[in-house]
């Protein structure tokens, strides 16, 4: 399997954390939101979510319980944990300085 | 999420594995079943959606495996990083390590050298099946901690009576000659009943073992051989069986060959031959003098049989007067053949685990010391967002890494210690062991947890308390001294005073030992062992007066040698644990009651014993010529049974009977000083002698006092011994001073390890005081400017600092000699001659400790009144 670039897995891990920031959520509605909320721009690969989603909960940032679903099936639910709130803030900020030094160079170039 | 959740998280990871893989499983199949409900949804037939889901996801499997990556990867990449990163800080600071892990490797090494005796001695089970149920059965004196060899009517009562047992043999292991294309030869024989291999559980490697009928009366003449002797004997030739063996009076025909490293007791017998007993008159080949082993049944404990065989003694008690107040003693074999270095190797267990706690309290002190000085970088780790947890695991595996390779490092050591040890403990330690005494598995496994140990108990403080840091303090205070140092520097001072303490008490048991070696070598035996070469003979199934003529012939040779002063024989040696307890009735005691025979040890020697082996006579007249079998029965007493049976000073002209001799009376000749027979320590008990020419003996051993060099008599003794009669075969010369040097070796081990142990912990101790003391100096040279320059004297510097270092070294030295009376009793078995609060002892480990003390703190503070307070000022 190819592995996502380091900006691309930062990137991923960034979107995540900020949608289950609203409320826990399996990885379908994760992927469904993220889609939806950058207006279709941003798809996820079916599937490459999990990894990451793995990955981020052996960090501590985000933990998993098991519940219902919305269609009455077991579905595994993601929150943010304190540290992954943490993070998100963090990581958001470095995003935000990010673009807006990507977007300096691209506007004056 | 706190350590602790990650850390299950972690371990769920790696343990709970198939309830984690299901939960991927559903996971992913959720997903799978969404996406193909949106392609049915959007028109699709269900297979052909599902297909679609399947290719879009890329293939569960893959999947699966990706996400198994990230969260396997994450706990192991961390601590590749963090192993990689504690050998890059360690390469970094090659002092400190360097002192750290000599530190580990000397504890450690110390250690699993010990233990690898400790294991070879005291652990490994006998090679034997079943070995655990092996046991030894000796009789046992009422009211008597020792115990005394069995007699054959007993065996057989035992025998008949007892249930705890599979079977009970009895071993007799007088000597054999056998002639060989080089003449007569002594080897080693095991004389047993036919239950012998049974008991041991093992078989041939050749032939066939005794029968039962070999072993009752009669003439036989069957030998096994011991498998040692059938390699050099016969080359290992499978056809030796049916061969015939050449003894002295005849030839025994070889039924059998024993497997190899079959050891009765002690011995590797050369050759086993049956030991017949009659029934009927069991006492015929000996009275208590045998050696009886047994095998437990299955289920059947050691304290089960002790009860049921003091049953059978009381009933005995009652049936035989000769058992009147004896009783049984049953134990383990390999515990009885352990019992002497047992004490022995558990004061060493303890002294190397305390050279190796005061290496780990170093360690523990060096590693707070190096975390004061990382306390920056920590600051700087942890504003960067590296969490508490995150750092002590980091300082744990540091130490982990350190301990490892001091643990590496003492394997290296322990290696080379345990060859040096075999070699220099050789007669004091390995009797008792039955395999050699090597570095194996479980040693390696010791060396493992002890390492494991070590890094975890005293890498944890350090890591703590390093860990313990405010980032935004730190990093304003970074090297002047705050509140958490002064706290620190309490906990070290703690540390250090502790270690020094520990050292302090292994210099008292050092000197204590030391002090009991020199007294021993000064013991007055009673006899001289200078100049005087003995051999053991066996003389056999001779007729009485012919035994009696063999010696005589023999010493009359021997006497007539140019340089020799006098020769003899005594039946056991002294200082070689031999000795033969029996007792006596006085003229006018009801004699041929057992209950009336007063104790004593008796000696069987020939005329001129007391002259050959230096022993004074005190009064009366030696044994000499005239004393022969028609003549009047002579006896002759030493001091201790003159002054305990004699008090009133009469012992001269008494007459005496001496339990088994015969059923004559003695009379007392002559008083002669006591010999310590039983070893060095123990006190000269009542002894009579008798002479051979009177009460012939069958084992008995030359005695021969040269002018010159002794050894060098030991060629013409042997021919003379071979002139009288070519087929006599003797064992190989021994010096008396060789036993001497022999019983020496166990006190001269204890005192040469204690003390080299000892001086390792007092090195290791100084290097604690030094490292603590120069430690503070570097901490406060900003400080000792500062004052240098307001016109302190580098007198008042100097002061300063020596007096922080002799402050700790005193309460060290205080704590240490405190402790040192609690450890009064533990010592005191192995002492001789010297009182466990010997004032000498604590004043010399005292005065050692406070000069090494005192000199390494005298370094850092030379060095604190050197320092030039421009350039102090200037740094910071």
């Amino acid at each position: 399997m190819s592995k996502p670039t380091d900006l691309v897995q930062g990137t991923l891990d960034l979107l995540i954390l900020r949608v289950i920031a609203l409320e826990p959520m399996h990885g379908w509605a994760i992927a469904q939101r993220i889609r939806q909320m950058s207006g279709d721009e941003l798809r996820v690969g079916q599937g490459s979510l999990y990894p990451a989603l793995h990955k981020l909960e052996q960090q501590g940032w985000i933990a998993a319980e098991w519940a219902a679903s919305e269609n009455n099936r077991r579905a595994k639910y993601y929150t943010l944990t304190r540290a992954g709130r943490k993070a998100l803030e963090n990581e958001t900020v470095q995003w935000e300085r990010l673009s807006a030094a990507i977007s300096l160079v691209v506007r004056r170039a | 999420m706190r350590g602790a959740a990650k850390l299950r998280l972690r371990l769920r990871s790696l343990l709970r594995r198939d309830r984690v893989e299901e939960e991927l499983d559903e996971e992913l199949r959720f997903h799978l079943d969404r996406l193909t409900d949106e392609h049915v949804a959007a028109g699709l037939a269900p297979t052909e959606a599902r297909h679609a889901a399947l290719r879009e996801m890329g293939g569960l499997d893959q999947r699966k495996e990706e996400c198994r990556d990230a969260r396997g990867l994450a706990l192991l990449d961390e601590l590749r990083q963090d192993g990689q990163y504690a050998l890059r800080g360690l390469r970094k600071s090659p002092g400190f390590t360097t002192v750290a892990i000599l530190s580990l490797a000397l504890g450690i090494g110390a250690n699993t050298t010990i233990f690898t005796f400790v294991n070879a001695v005291l652990l490994r089970p006998l090679p034997y099946p079943g070995s655990d149920r092996l046991v030894i059965l000796r009789e046992q004196p009422a009211g008597s901690a020792g115990t005394v060899a069995v007699h054959p009517l007993n065996f057989l009562e035992w025998r008949a009576r007892a249930r705890s047992f599979e079977s009970l043999a009895l071993v007799q292991t007088p000597p054999l000659d056998v002639i060989g294309a080089g003449g007569a030869e002594q080897i080693a024989r095991a004389q047993t009943t036919w239950e012998l291999f049974s008991v041991f559980g093992v078989g041939p490697a050749l032939g066939r073992v005794f029968t039962r009928e070999e072993t009752q009366p009669g003439t036989h003449d069957a030998v096994i051989l011991g498998y040692g002797f059938w390699q050099r004997w016969f080359g290992g030739d499978p056809a030796v069986l049916g061969r015939r063996l050449d003894v002295r009076d005849g030839s025994l025909t070889i039924i059998g060959v024993a497997p190899p490293g079959l050891r009765i007791g002690l011995i590797e017998p050369d050759v086993y031959t049956p030991l017949p007993i009659d029934p009927a008159k069991p006492e015929s080949i000996g009275s208590r003098s045998f050696q009886c082993y047994g095998r437990l049944k299955p289920g059947v404990g050691l304290d089960a049989a002790r009860a049921e065989m003091a049953v059978v003694a009381s009933a005995l008690a009652r049936q035989y007067p000769m058992d009147e107040g004896y009783g049984v003693f049953v134990s383990g074999l390999h515990e009885y053949l352990v019992r002497e270095g047992r004490p022995a190797l558990r004061l060493l267990m303890a002294v190397v685990a305390t050279v190796l706690v005061i290496a780990c309290v170093n360690l523990a002190g060096l590693l707070m010391a190096r975390g004061i000085r990382r306390r920056g970088e920590f600051a700087v780790r942890s504003s960067l967002g590296a969490s508490r947890g995150r750092l002590v695991r980091q300082l744990i595996i540091e130490s982990l890494v350190l301990s490892s390779l001091g643990g590496a490092a003492g394997l290296v050591l322990a290696y080379g210690g345990t060859r040096a040890l075999v070699t220099l403990t050789a007669d004091a330690l390995t009797a008792g062991s039955i395999e050699p005494i090597r570095l194996e598995s479980t040693c390696l496994a010791f060396t493992l947890v002890v390492s494991t140990m070590t890094a975890l108990v005293f890498g944890l403080l350090p890591a703590w308390q390093a860990s313990r840091v405010e980032p935004q303090m730190a990093l304003r205070e970074r090297t002047r001294g705050g509140t958490a140092d002064r706290r620190q520097h309490r906990i070290r001072s703690a540390l250090v005073v502790t270690e020094v303490a520990m050292a302090v008490v292994l210099l008292v048991g050092a000197g204590l030992l030391l002090r009991t070696l020199s007294r021993l070598v000064r013991v007055d035996l009673g006899f001289q062992p200078a100049r005087t070469i003995t051999m053991k003979l066996f003389l056999g199934a001779r007729p009485d007066e012919a035994r009696v003529a063999l010696v005589d012939q023999i010493l009359d040779r021997i006497e007539a040698l140019p340089g020799v002063k006098a020769a003899s024989t005594i039946q056991f040696l002294p200082l070689t644990g031999m000795n033969c307890g029996t007792g006596f009735w006085l003229e006018g005691q009801a004699r041929g009651d057992p209950s009336q025979a007063l104790p004593t040890e008796c000696s069987l020697v020939s005329r001129g014993y007391f002259a050959a082996m230096g022993i004074p006579l005190v009064d009366g007249r030696p044994f000499d010529r005239r004393d022969r079998m028609g003549t009047t029965r002579v006896a002759i007493v030493n001091q201790s049974f003159a002054r305990r049976y004699f008090p009133e000073g009469r012992a001269r002209g008494r007459r005496i009977l001496v339990v088994w001799s015969d059923e004559t009376w003695a009379e007392i000749v002559g008083i002669v000083g006591d010999v310590r027979h039983n070893g060095l320590t123990s006190e000269p008990a009542p002894t009579v002698f008798l002479l051979h020419a009177q009460t012939p003996g069958y084992i008995t051993s030359l005695v021969v006092r040269a002018d010159g060099d002794a050894g060098a008599q030991a060629a013409a003794v042997r021919n003379a011994i071979r002139e009288v009669d070519p087929t006599q075969a003797v064992s190989a010369a021994k010096t008396m001073e060789q036993y001497v040097a022999d019983s020496l070796a166990r006190p001269r081990m204890y005192a040469a390890l204690v003390a080299c142990f000892a001086v390792l912990a007092v090195i290791l101790a100084a290097v604690g005081v030094y490292g603590l003391i120069a430690y503070v100096v570097a901490q406060r040279t900003h400080e000792i400017g500062i004052r240098l320059a307001l016109g302190a004297s580098r007198g008042d510097v100097f002061r300063a600092v020596f007096g922080q270092g002799a402050r700790l070294a005193f309460a060290g030295l205080v704590l240490g000699l405190v402790a040192a009376r609690g450890l009064r009793a533990a010592v005191s078995t192995m002492l001789f001659g010297v009182a466990p609060g010997d004032p000498i002892s604590h004043v010399v480990a005292a005065a050692v400790f406070a000069v090494v003390a005192l000199g390494v703190a005298a370094i850092p503070a030379h060095r604190a009144s050197r320092v030039d307070p421009t350039t102090a000022l200037r740094c910071e």
